[in-house]
């Protein structure tokens, strides 16, 4: 495995399950449920999703991006860190810290193409004051691993190159959940690896075990995954925005 | 300067002076200008410890925090070792950011100038064991630091030498990656990186390390080249013209040229100071090829750092006086080379040498002056002692008394650095 991932602080930061998907008090005083919190996180990957594709920016800065807007919603309530402008200004940092800035200006030229809503509209000045509070709320934290580089090497070492296709978008998808908060990064590429290879109907048992991983662990955070397509369904803009409008109040 | 005017200054320049910053830090004179802002010694009031805060100054482009700041946030928040500095905090005040290190004395390269200590053998060897631990320690953590120098070797108080300035470090994670080559100061570049190769690894930081173990016996810059060109020159004539099968990757870097032979002096002829084990691992860092050049780990378990001397406790190491001006000493022997290195270029890259004309010249006998002038190190040296009478071809500033400055990277390398590190994004935003 490339960089260190044991004694980063990656590792360190990792979470409980229990703890990344609990709505924070002023939220809950303002009627948040937890099913429309993770609404809005999926909401909110999207919006990177698509705000990266315009500026265009390496797989691996919105992978970035959205791990730092988790673990800024696992940390800070809503109602005081607006979603509209931590997730953009999440992209804006991830850029920077993974070596390809990208302008503010061209970032708030695009939010204000994807969005007419007025209360998606931020200027240069709200990205940049936000871009503090984010270093802070992260505690200055800002390496990040991901499945992708793993993926790739246990892919080849499997002999499942044919593979790459598939789990590579089942890595992309895992970031509409939490797990890159709560796992290891290689378990959710070999998550992802179980999955497509189930799919595809390749039998990968031997290798698993050949491993030496809990394959009770991987087993889990496929089933997470699985029971997440089951229930996903794009958040209209409509809703969202109705539940952010509970937060304002 | 005393400690009375230094605290009346720090209390003109700021008139909240007594009153606590973040609620911590007590705010005191004012150290120096870093590279991106200002920075102020402080007591920290959690600890009672004395710190060095940076306050970053916001980019001039409305760029929100500075970007080399950032990386080195991102990379010391990742390290935790005793030849590393620490940061210790990091707070917004009044709309900038703060960072907050361990207060540290000194720098290697006050102690290698002040010409008032005396560098025993074992003093040496301590300074460059912390030197590799805290290498080694980064190249474990996989982060370059690629900035190696005596002065981002600061150190503490308890004589510890500890790693600092991260601004250009980088995490290496990716092998594929590519890097610019346009990073440390010149005279601790590497042959590969000065060839411009775009994939390098730790060996960057390991020739670096090497420089300063030179420059720790010989008590000045080992290899002061005035340009790419000369710098390889350099190098060259102090360890021969890299033959094919000491480095068999050479020819295909990117700014490859050829050079004419020059044959290695006896290394011992260059430090004569040095014990054999020193030489050898002086030899193994300086490799020529990235590949086969000894690691900072391997570098710790060489010989050297178990014979005799052992290595000088920090604690007892000789401190720096106050930073004054020192004398010169007039040693020169590569640096003083009255002939620039010889160029043999292939045709398609005269434009990279069109700087060396006169080494193109191809006069026989510049090689056998250059080489002649090698071995007689002693005889340059006291030529130089008489100044004024050494032909203008020589380093000025050498032949007049004052060193040239170190080179630092100069505003075509950062913006050259900046481009490169903002991976074309921009051009791709314009088309």
């Amino acid at each position: 495995m490339a960089a260190n991932f044991w004694t980063s602080s990656h590792f360190k930061q990792l979470l409980d399950a229990m703890e990344v998907d609990v709505v924070h008090s002023p939220d809950k005083e303002k009627g948040l449920t937890p099913e429309e919190f993770r609404l809005v996180k999926i909401h909110m990957t999207n919006y990177i999703w698509k705000l990266a594709h315009h500026v265009k920016v390496r797989q691996r800065v919105i992978a970035t991006a959205v791990a730092y807007f988790r673990r800024v919603c696992a940390r800070k309530s809503m109602s005081e860190y607006d979603p509209r402008l931590v997730a953009p200004t999440c992209l804006y940092l991830a850029a920077k810290a993974e070596e390809s800035t990208i302008q503010a200006r061209l970032l708030v030229f695009y939010i204000k193409k994807i969005y007419v809503d007025e209360k998606y509209r931020f200027e240069i000045k709200d990205i940049l004051e936000m871009e503090m509070k984010l270093l802070e709320a992260l505690d200055y934290y800002l390496v990040v691993f991901h499945p992708y580089r793993p993926l790739i090497q246990l892919l080849q070492d499997a002999g499942m190159a044919d593979l790459t296709h598939i789990s590579w978008s089942l890595v992309n998808d895992s970031y509409r959940m939490d797990l890159i908060l709560v796992h290891p990064p290689y378990m959710i590429a070999l998550a992802c690896i179980n999955i497509a290879s189930v799919l595809k109907e390749k039998n990968a048992t031997a290798w698993f075990e050949e491993l030496r991983v809990d394959m009770n662990a991987v087993k889990n955070i496929s089933i997470e995954i699985l029971d997440f397509y089951d229930t996903y369904r794009t958040p209209s803009d409509d809703r969202v925005n109705l539940v952010l409008s509970k937060l304002k109040a | 300067m005393s400690d009375f005017q230094n605290n009346h200054a720090a209390a003109t320049d700021d008139p909240s002076q007594s009153k606590l910053v973040a609620d911590r830090y007590l705010k005191r004179e004012v150290l120096g200008e870093g590279t991106y802002g200002v920075v102020f010694k402080a007591i920290d009031t959690k600890t009672g410890k004395t710190v060095a805060i940076k306050k970053i100054r916001l980019g001039k482009y409305k760029e929100g925090v500075n970007f080399t700041a950032l990386r080195e946030i991102k990379i010391l928040k990742e390290l935790l070792d005793p030849n590393i500095i620490a940061l210790i905090d990091a707070f917004p005040h009044k709309g900038n950011l703060h960072l907050v290190f361990e207060f540290m004395e000194s720098d290697l390269e006050a102690v290698i100038r002040d010409r008032n200590i005396v560098l025993s053998l074992a003093d040496i060897k301590s300074y460059l064991q912390m030197t590799l631990k805290g290498l080694a320690y980064c190249h474990k953590k996989w982060v370059l630091h690629r900035d190696m120098k005596p002065n981002n070797l600061l150190i503490g108080s308890d004589g510890q030498l500890k790693l600092a300035d991260f601004g250009l470090a980088r995490i290496f994670g990716s092998p594929d990656r590519k890097f610019t080559h346009q990073v440390f100061a010149r005279w601790y570049r590497s042959p590969e990186l000065l060839f411009g190769t775009k994939q390098y690894g730790s060996g960057v930081d390991v020739w670096a390390a090497a420089c300063i173990f030179a420059e720790l016996l010989l008590r000045r810059p080992f290899l002061q080249g005035t340009s790419d060109i000369d710098q390889l020159g350099k190098i060259f004539a102090a360890f021969g013209t890299p033959k094919p099968s000491q480095w068999p990757d050479m020819i295909y870097l990117p700014d490859y040229v050829e050079y004419q032979y020059v044959p290695a002096p006896p290394l011992r002829s260059l430090f004569p100071m040095a014990s054999d084990d020193a030489l050898d691992l002086l030899s193994k860092m300086f490799t020529y090829d990235p590949k086969r050049r000894i690691s900072a780990q391997e570098a710790l378990e060489h010989r050297y750092f178990t014979s005799v001397p052992a290595p000088t406790k920090p604690a007892l190491l000789p401190r720096p006086a106050r930073k004054g001006e020192t004398i010169n000493s007039r040693q020169i022997d590569l640096n003083a080379s009255v002939e620039g290195p010889i160029v043999l270029s292939p045709p398609r890259k005269s434009r990279r040498v069109t700087v060396q004309r006169e080494g193109l010249d191809g006069n026989p006998f510049k090689l056998e002056k250059t080489d002649e002038h090698i071995r007689d190190v002693k005889n340059v040296g006291e030529a130089s002692n008489q100044s004024n009478i050494m032909p203008m071809s020589i380093d000025l500033a050498t032949a007049f008394g004052s060193r040239p400055s170190r080179p630092t990277l100069n505003s075509v390398d950062r913006s050259y650095l900046k481009r490169k590190l903002e991976l074309d994004l921009e051009f791709e935003h314009h088309s």
